[in-house]
């Protein structure tokens, strides 16, 4: 069985940890031993995103401490794995000994659907649901990682699942960390856009692979039209083996 | 021009409040980057096409001191005057001093963001020359005294009464009208006058070549044309960064600079223009001159960062990508150059000390750096302003960052680097958070969150975390 290393996002450790226990599940069902170092705490993306770099690298040094060891690590999270994959080595331009750690570790990491359909080259995954689906291409995933055919392959091999279109599906939502915070009202016109295109849709579901995105997305449909869902493809998968997924009625 | 940058923030506010801003954002970014999109594909390799841009401006600006050099020789071969600008003031002053030396009472002028960079149009004016813009849409916005709203069209968001309206106060039109083709043609008349007995015609200019000596400007309009032809005296200004090496990478840039801001697989004029013209030639201006702008771009190239800024080719597809300029338009970026075009420009060229919210005024969606014909990677190039505003930068005059924000993230890497202070601090965290909770929401949190919940909720934190959950389980598999 091969074991997988989980680098569960610090967001999804404090406030989805749902998300993370479905990402075991999603890769027991594939016949994988999820492994997690307790150890694990923030890969820095905040204080990178912040401009705080000294404080980034002290927490991707610890990062790379914690998971250097591992053969394949699995995350959830676009933007998380864009950080460790791609922005380590700038961030230690200055220092060959870390860069190269963080060189090294780079190929190991992968998101979550990225790692199931491009590395176990997997694309059904069973389980069923009764619901249109809309797919959010959370600009990390798409743009900087270049996923998009994966979560959208595995949507789709969900059976009774019907992947409908979403104008404006690769604009941003609007959360971009402490931009979300730092302009309100360029962000809520942002996450309001993306909430409209969803509602026209007709979609039961939108589903999306980062949980930034999920944060801010639910958190307005929560508050605005709180009989719409926004869910992340590990819980949407993961809901769909066990049979528990349901139209909003 | 008058600098805003530092009102990022409340023009944003005002443009969102625009019913007139709203409307045009809706349609037109989004009809832009179709276009272009449709527009690539009619290259027999678009990713290809795409990546060749990249290598020949990387070439170029790495290249730029030489290639200069290059073209300054071949363009004084060609019997064209060259000035070396090292700052607005300095062009502004050559321009106007040959201007007055000449005689001439008003100029004509092509769209061009770097005269816009210059205030070249205000300096004139100071001299008691007049310039007309000769752009349609930048003809708009001279007489409402309004900066451009987007690159390639300036005046894309004035609805048509409003034009209608200026037009008879200038008197542009004798009586009112609103059909677009009899404002053009208006338009078109008014300036001809300003054509036919031109001294001195100004243009920007888009490429320019060092193995020639040549200029070259795109246009859909044929007033750049006319700007350079027609004039005894011809003036184009460019920013040092415009040039490339050979005749073939120019043809290049053209293919995907037409592509790139209009969805054109070429524009309507393209002209190339090698010195004045010749004692065998019947035609052209007697005298051209080209200044070369430095303006803070040789402190730019010295630092390999921001030089890779110095790539843009000034298309526009950054602005037609960008979410957060498909909110705002370009008035709020407060300078020649808006969008994310603008966030990577503005701040080197100007210093972060007005430009802190232009750097964070972008969620790193990667869109811009996906689509630029020039390969800049903005993200990248924001993260490094942000760096350096944190960090005090002398160079950029970086601002040090809030002391309050600082605590809290180094704070935060402390906690993160030892996963006992993690669970301290993630049990506080909790808490603190909780403390607001009603059922399973959270609707605000008194301090730091306001913007966040301005518009949204955030779900209660749960009892335990996953790391919690985890070893839990852990522990029952044991027993």
């Amino acid at each position: 069985m091969k074991k997988i290393s989980m680098f569960i996002p610090c967001l999804v450790d404090l406030v989805l940890p749902h998300i993370g226990e479905n990402t075991a599940t999603l890769l027991r069902h594939l016949d994988c031993e999820p492994i997690y170092h307790p150890e694990q705490t923030c890969c820095g993306l905040m204080s990178f995103n912040s401009g705080y770099r000294d404080e980034a690298r002290r927490l991707a040094r610890h990062f790379i401490r914690v998971f250097e060891n591992d053969d394949l690590i699995v995350s959830p999270s676009g933007s998380c794995v864009n950080m460790v994959k791609n922005r380590y080595t700038d961030l230690f331009d200055d220092d060959p000994e870390w860069r190269k750690r963080a060189g090294d570790l780079a190929p190991r990491v992968f998101e979550l659907s990225q790692f199931i359909v491009d590395h176990l080259g997997i694309e059904q995954l069973g389980g069923s649901c009764r619901a249109k689906v809309a797919y959010h291409e959370s600009c990390s995933t798409l743009n900087a990682l270049g996923v998009s055919a994966q979560p959208k392959a595995l949507i789709r091999s969900v059976q009774g699942a019907e992947l409908v279109e979403l104008t404006g599906a690769d604009i941003c939502c609007g959360f971009g960390g402490t931009f979300a915070n730092s302009f309100p009202e360029i962000s809520t016109a942002l996450v309001r856009q993306k909430a409209d295109y969803f509602l026209d849709s007709g979609a039961d579901l939108l589903v999306m692979c980062d949980p930034g995105c999920l944060l801010n997305i639910r958190g307005y449909l929560d508050r605005h039209h709180p009989d719409k869902k926004a869910v992340h493809i590990a819980d949407f998968l993961a809901d769909s083996l066990r049979g528990e997924v349901r139209a909003a009625s | 021009m008058k600098i805003t940058t530092e009102r990022f923030k409340q023009t944003s506010l005002e443009e969102l409040d625009n019913i007139h801003t709203q409307k045009f954002l809706q349609i037109l970014p989004l009809r832009l980057s179709a276009r272009r999109n449709e527009a690539y594909e009619s290259f027999p390799d678009p990713v290809a096409a795409h990546d060749y841009g990249h290598s020949i401006r990387d070439e170029a600006i790495q290249r730029l001191p030489e290639l200069l050099e290059t073209f300054e020789a071949n363009a004084v071969a060609n019997g064209a005057q060259v000035f070396w600008a090292e700052d607005s003031q300095a062009a502004n002053d050559y321009i106007v001093q040959l201007a007055r030396q000449k005689g001439v009472d008003y100029v004509t002028k092509g769209k061009s963001m770097v005269t816009e960079e210059l205030g070249l149009n205000e300096a004139l004016a100071r001299a008691g020359i007049d310039a007309w813009e000769t752009d349609l849409g930048e003809f708009i916005t001279q007489l409402l005294h309004r900066p451009p709203f987007h690159i390639v069209g300036p005046a894309l968001n004035i609805p048509v009464q409003q034009i209608c309206d200026i037009f008879i106060e200038k008197g542009v039109i004798d009586s009112p009208t609103v059909d677009p083709v009899a404002l053009g043609m208006a338009a078109r008349q008014f300036l001809r006058d300003r054509f036919r007995d031109l001294q001195m015609g100004i243009t920007g200019v888009n490429l320019a070549v060092a193995e020639t000596g040549t200029v070259i400007n795109v246009e859909n309009e044929g007033n750049i044309r006319l700007n350079k032809s027609s004039p005894r005296i011809l003036v184009c200004v460019m920013s040092l960064e415009k040039v490339v090496p050979t005749l073939k990478d120019a043809m290049h840039m053209l293919r995907v600079l037409c592509r790139s801001a209009t969805g054109q697989s070429a524009s309507a004029y393209m002209s190339l223009d090698s010195g004045p013209k010749r004692p065998d030639e019947i035609d052209g201006p007697e005298e051209m001159h080209i200044v070369i702008l430095d303006n803070g771009r040789s402190a730019m190239y010295q630092d390999p960062q921001t030089r890779e800024a110095l790539r843009c080719i000034r298309c526009g597809a950054c602005l037609n990508s960008c979410p957060v300029y498909g909110k705002v338009g370009g008035y709020p970026y407060g300078w020649a150059y808006s969008g994310p075009m603008g966030q990577v420009l503005t701040p080197a060229l100007q210093g972060l000390r007005d430009t802190g919210d232009l750097i964070r005024a972008c969620t790193l969606c990667h869109r811009c750096k996906n689509i630029c014909p020039a390969g800049i990677d903005h993200p990248s190039l924001l993260l490094y302003y942000r760096a350096k505003d944190v960090a005090g930068d002398k160079t950029l005059g970086g601002s040090g960052g809030r002391w309050g924000e600082r605590l809290v993230h180094t704070l935060f890497s402390i906690a993160g680097s030892d996963h006992r202070l993690w669970r301290i601090f993630s049990s506080i965290a909790r808490l603190a958070a909780n403390h607001q909770r009603e059922g399973d929401r959270i609707r605000s949190i008194p301090i730091g969150a306001r913007g966040w919940f301005s518009s949204r909720n955030l779900p209660a934190l749960p009892h335990k975390r996953f790391r919690d959950r985890w070893m839990d389980l852990e522990k029952s598999k044991r027993k």
